[in-house]
């Protein structure tokens, strides 16, 4: 601490030469000490450096804390080119948050750890997860059943049907590149990488088109469930890889077309305002 | 500004704790130019300050809670924001991080009047004759662990020696020293 | 788009929830100015509010906002929109927003796609409000009042043409409420602003125009003053309560407020009140949720 002079403060000519540059390093260094104590000088300093830099600076301090910073996924997208007004909605869609996004890729690594440890013949886990990933993902993406900004949202000129598509192919980018690595590492036919595909882009048409008339929450319980049925039924009778295979493919197809027409007809036809997916 | 404050730096970083933005702004008003003068010293790259500055009162806003109350506001800040400076200028290598003690004799012209060296006997006694008669190696640690607040191991990544070494030297620095303190000064442990 | 007509009108409006019928036949327009829907629960306001904001639409009858018919297309209800800011009656919050953050998003919602403008503009509205030290907030933290007012900022970004505020004055007390007299006078000037309460001294602080909607229909549209007018000569201040009173209360002073029926011994004629007005106006409709301020 300063010995024993009170009130002691630097001449403001010193002062001028320390932000100039010109003092040496000892002197300096004694101005600095003193100047984190006190709070005359600190002021004085404040003086002397040009308003507008200062103002730029709170500018850049404010804006950081005002606006909490993306999720860690969204970032790297943002990097990776997604606009900016876009990246903001998607901020709010929990699933496409670290923590789901993480709980997602746990699930199917141990899905997957489970086809590979077995040789390929404990495959259901595996074709249970991957297409419910992305349906459970967009069901969480969708909004709570009474989303607390559901009447803004409807009212808003971007649309709630945008909205939803928008946060529907945030999740299918975020859960179907991982899904795709980790089908690589099931063992099997080769096929059967990217089989599950076919369930998986035809169960989130059905959970829209569903959730258009009961909501998400239903919807998704309702998808989960039958498929559940279909996986879990079928390794009674059939072999391990038969939900995937090429009738059930083209059974995918259709319906994956008919929720399409649905969601389609449902949004043309009604032309309600506030009517949509 | 320059009148006596009502609020303590200590009462506004609890409010910032608390989420109160315009205490947030006072102590920039308060710091934000000093921390600015001081990093400039250290860095000449004016874009890299104003970041550092600004990461510096960020930080504050999300940490307020974890100052405890036991120093100064000043210090603290100044702790965070030169760490963050030297975190972020590791790999540049075209910028002195610690100033340069050798006095040119162009700059011996600009030394502090009469009135002036008040000061530097009011901070450190003696120290100052002691601390040009350093050499230069003791100079930088004592800059970077005493002057600027650094543990000794954040010193050695900063000065590139091992953190033994910068014990040593300040060690020795310190016998070097004691002879020209004229009584404890902060920082010296 | 024709020129000369109101922002808004309604022609024969009506919506049925189930059995319920919400609006029965309305027909009204309203222009430039603030506007105050008075009715009791279930009086039909939030309905007309919400299908004068797109949220729904109506069973029948002709509805053209800004010109347009919100019906007819896609693209007629997304221009409506661009000019339109609404509070809804009920709207929640995420809790681990900002303040700050859940406006900047509506401003995306919007259209504001430019960061630098949308950070300057979610700022503005937010001042307007009366918020911009707690910005950076979350909402969580806010008191009730704060957070009504955080839904009020979002229904003012980029000054729309069509403001449709549902139940705006809900947990702000009076110094808040003056704010919002400011506020909204100043935004009456270049746009049509709708508010709905069920508060007589709302409308009394905030509106020029009144409506006054009781099951489904309008019973009364004209300046404030002239619903006031209507009970001239049927407001007294008495000793006793008259016996066919319509609705009477003793005051601070002793004496009793007395409305409507005959005019009792030793009374003398009052000053009506906008409160006196509406419940003469309804009746015993008005009864059953009026409560003595």
């Amino acid at each position: 601490m300063t010995t024993g002079i009170q009130g002691w403060h630097a001449h403001p000519a010193l002062l001028s030469s320390y932000v100039a540059g010109d003092l040496d390093a000892v002197a300096g260094a004694s101005i600095e000490q003193h100047v984190s104590r006190c709070e005359t000088c600190r002021a004085a300093v404040g003086q002397l450096l040009e308003p507008q830099v200062l103002e730029q600076t709170w500018t850049g301090i404010r804006d950081a804390v005002e606006r909490p910073a993306l999720p860690f996924p969204l970032r790297l997208a943002r990097r990776c080119g997604l606009s900016e007004p876009t990246a903001v909605l998607l901020a709010s869609a929990a699933s496409l948050r670290g923590a789901w996004l993480v709980g997602a890729f746990l699930s199917l690594s141990f899905a997957t750890l489970a086809a590979y440890a077995s040789g390929g013949t404990a495959l259901a886990p595996f074709l249970l997860a991957a297409p419910l990933a992305p349906v459970l993902g967009v069901a969480a993406a969708y909004g709570p059943r009474q989303d607390p900004l559901e009447a803004l949202i409807a009212t808003a000129p971007y649309g709630r049907t945008r909205l939803i598509l928008l946060r529907t192919i945030g999740v299918l980018a975020s859960v179907l590149p991982v899904t795709v690595l980790l089908g690589l590492a099931v063992p099997g036919p080769p096929w059967l990488a990217a089989a599950w595909l076919g369930p998986a882009l035809a169960l989130v048409p059905v959970l829209l088109a569903l959730a258009g008339f009961v909501g998400p929450r239903t919807a998704a319980t309702v998808v989960s469930l039958v498929w559940s049925g279909v996986v879990l039924g079928s390794t009674r009778a059939f072999a391990p890889t038969w939900p995937v295979e090429a009738a059930q493919q083209g059974v995918y197809l259709g319906l994956a077309v008919a929720a399409c027409a649905v969601i389609a007809i449902r949004a043309g036809t009604d032309r309600q305002p506030g009517v949509a997916l | 500004m320059g009148t006596t404050p009502i609020v303590t730096d200590a009462a506004l970083v609890a409010a910032v704790a608390d989420g109160d933005m315009t205490a947030l702004r006072e102590l920039y008003e308060r710091h934000g130019a000093w921390l600015h003068a001081r990093l400039i010293r250290r860095c000449n790259d004016h874009e890299v300050v104003v970041e550092v500055v600004q990461d510096t009162f960020v930080a504050l806003w999300k940490d307020a809670r974890r100052f405890r109350h036991d120093g100064e506001v000043g210090a603290w800040l100044w702790g965070i924001a030169f760490r963050r400076m030297v975190s972020r200028l590791r790999s540049r290598r075209d910028v002195v991080l610690v100033p340069d003690w050798d006095v040119s004799p162009a700059q011996q012209q600009l030394m502090p009047s009469a009135e002036d060296q008040v000061l530097l006997g009011v901070e450190y006694g003696d120290l100052a004759a002691g601390l040009r008669r350093l050499s230069p190696e003791f100079r930088s640690v004592v800059q970077a662990v005493v002057l600027d607040g650094l543990t000794t191991k954040e010193a050695g990544r900063l000065l590139g020696v091992r953190q033994n070494t910068v014990k040593t030297r300040l060690h020795r620095a310190k016998a070097q020293l004691r002879t020209a303190l004229t009584e404890p000064q902060e920082g010296w442990r | 788009m024709s020129a000369g007509t109101s922002t808004v009108e309604l022609t024969g409006v009506s919506k049925r929830y189930g059995r319920t019928r919400a609006l029965a036949g309305v027909d009204i327009a309203f222009d430039r100015g603030v506007t105050g829907l008075l009715g009791p629960n279930g009086a039909g306001k939030t309905t007309l509010l919400r299908i004068v904001a797109t949220s729904i639409g109506a069973d029948s009858g002709e509805v053209r906002l800004l010109g347009r018919d919100p019906h007819r297309s896609h693209a007629d209800v997304t221009a409506v929109r661009r000019e339109l800011g609404y509070l809804p009656q009920e709207l929640g919050y995420p809790s681990d927003m900002t303040a700050f953050g859940f406006v900047e998003y509506v401003a995306v919602l919007k259209e504001w796609n430019d960061r630098e403008a949308r950070s300057q503009e979610v700022r503005r509205v937010l001042d307007a409000a009366g918020l911009a030290d707690q910005a950076s907030l979350r909402i969580s933290r806010l008191s009730g009042g704060q957070r009504r007012r955080v839904g009020l900022a979002q229904a003012l970004l980029g000054d729309p043409r069509l403001v449709v505020l549902d139940e705006p004055t809900t947990g702000l007390d009076p110094a808040q409420r003056a704010d919002l007299r400011r506020t909204l006078s100043a935004l009456g000037h270049r746009s049509t602003v709708l508010l709905s309460t069920h508060q007589t001294e709302d409308v009394a602080a905030l509106c020029e125009r009144v409506v006054v909607l009781a099951g489904g229909t309008v019973r009364f549209d004209g300046a404030v003053t002239d619903l006031v007018a209507t009970a001239v000569g049927q407001v007294w201040l008495a000793d006793e309560p008259g016996d066919d009173a319509l609705v009477s209360w003793r005051t601070g002073t002793g004496r009793h407020h007395v409305v409507g029926g005959v005019r009792p011994v030793g009374a003398d004629l009052a000053e009506p009140t906008l409160e006196d007005a509406y419940l003469l106006m309804l009746g015993p409709d008005a009864q059953r949720v009026h409560t003595p301020s």
